[in-house]
């Protein structure tokens, strides 16, 4: 079982979960679970842009990245799009 | 003598120097492609900046980046630099789908340098410039930067290439670029997860035989926007 990390990303204007190890995440699939949750999508073809609270990109290698600087704010996103998608569980590796 | 004192002063102490050639400057909205500038400006080089547009895989903010570079520099040296802003997130897209991801830097890069041709030529510019220092990252290793630059006929100046960080950062401060790079933005979201920094160009154009490079560059060209 893997399991995310959850970080500012190097630019500072968002943070990004990473997967460890490293998912497949099959983009149609997951369009679909988050479109059937009333959730807009936009499909770019390699990675999925998606309007939760804040904007949400996804791509095949399970990265996601949250668009905000708020650690809490992005960790309740991220929650949201876990128990959707069922991702692993963020790790705390402090 | 504050930053503002030390950039006039350099800025007056080249004032004699005649006007030179004109080139393109690839501009990033990082820290390294203002001072760069600085420094073709500095020469009295007539200069016309591209940026690369990366929108979906960036934000909005390298774009405003760049735009506040530039009205720094214009403001500094009283010349007005034109800004061509060319989209690049259909030609990730399209390196990500069609292409082996480990090189994907390098092919991005060369996208790059043939948009910045492609710019020169329609502006009459002799060279391209960028802010690339040898070794600060993944795409500037000096075998990286033969096969990104390959792609390319016109000569390339690289006023940084000896530079080290702490250098350029400096410089950055001193000319007042340094605040507008360093304001959070999204890191770029294509790049791979453990992109090669050594590449050769045999690899590198088989990969380029998969996809359609001039109906890509023409595409990217055609769709440029003058600020």
């Amino acid at each position: 079982m893997g399991y995310y990390s959850l970080r500012l990303c190097a630019g500072g204007g968002a943070f990004e979960a990473v997967p460890s190890p490293r998912l497949t995440l099959h983009l149609r699939q997951v369009k679909g679970t988050l479109e059937s949750n009333g959730i807009p999508v936009v499909d770019a073809r390699v990675m999925l842009i998606a309007q939760l609270q804040r904007e949400v990109t996804l791509s095949r290698d399970g990265r996601v990245l949250i668009k905000t600087r708020d650690n809490d704010e992005a960790s309740v996103v991220f929650h949201r799009l876990r128990k959707l998608l069922d991702l692993p569980e963020v790790e705390d590796r402090a | 003598m504050d930053s503002a004192e030390w950039a006039h002063c350099k800025i007056r102490r080249v004032r004699s120097v005649p006007p030179m050639s004109r080139g393109v400057m690839l501009m990033s909205g990082g820290i390294d492609s203002p001072v760069a500038l600085y420094y073709m400006l500095r020469q009295r080089h007539e200069m016309v900046a591209v940026h690369m547009d990366n929108r979906p895989f960036t934000d909005d903010s390298p774009l405003e980046k760049v735009v506040d570079h530039l009205r720094a520099l214009e403001g500094a040296f009283g010349r007005k630099v034109p800004l061509y802003v060319l989209p690049h997130g259909p030609t990730q897209i399209t390196l990500m789908r069609n292409t082996d991801r480990h090189v994907g830097c390098v092919m991005c890069r060369r996208f790059m340098w043939r948009s910045a041709e492609k710019v020169a030529e329609r502006e009459l510019a002799s060279f391209l410039v960028t802010g690339e220092a040898l070794g600060q990252v993944a795409s500037q290793t000096l075998s990286n930067m033969r096969s990104a630059t390959a792609s390319v006929q016109l000569p390339i100046v690289r006023p940084l290439i000896g530079f080290d960080k702490q250098e350029i950062e400096a410089v950055a401060k001193a000319i007042g670029t340094y605040g507008i790079s360093t304001r959070p933005g999204l890191c770029c979201q294509a790049v791979p997860d453990k992109p090669a920094t050594r590449t050769n160009l045999v690899q590198i154009l088989q990969e380029e035989e998969r996809i359609d490079v001039e109906q890509i560059l023409d595409e990217c060209v055609r769709r440029a926007v003058v600020m």
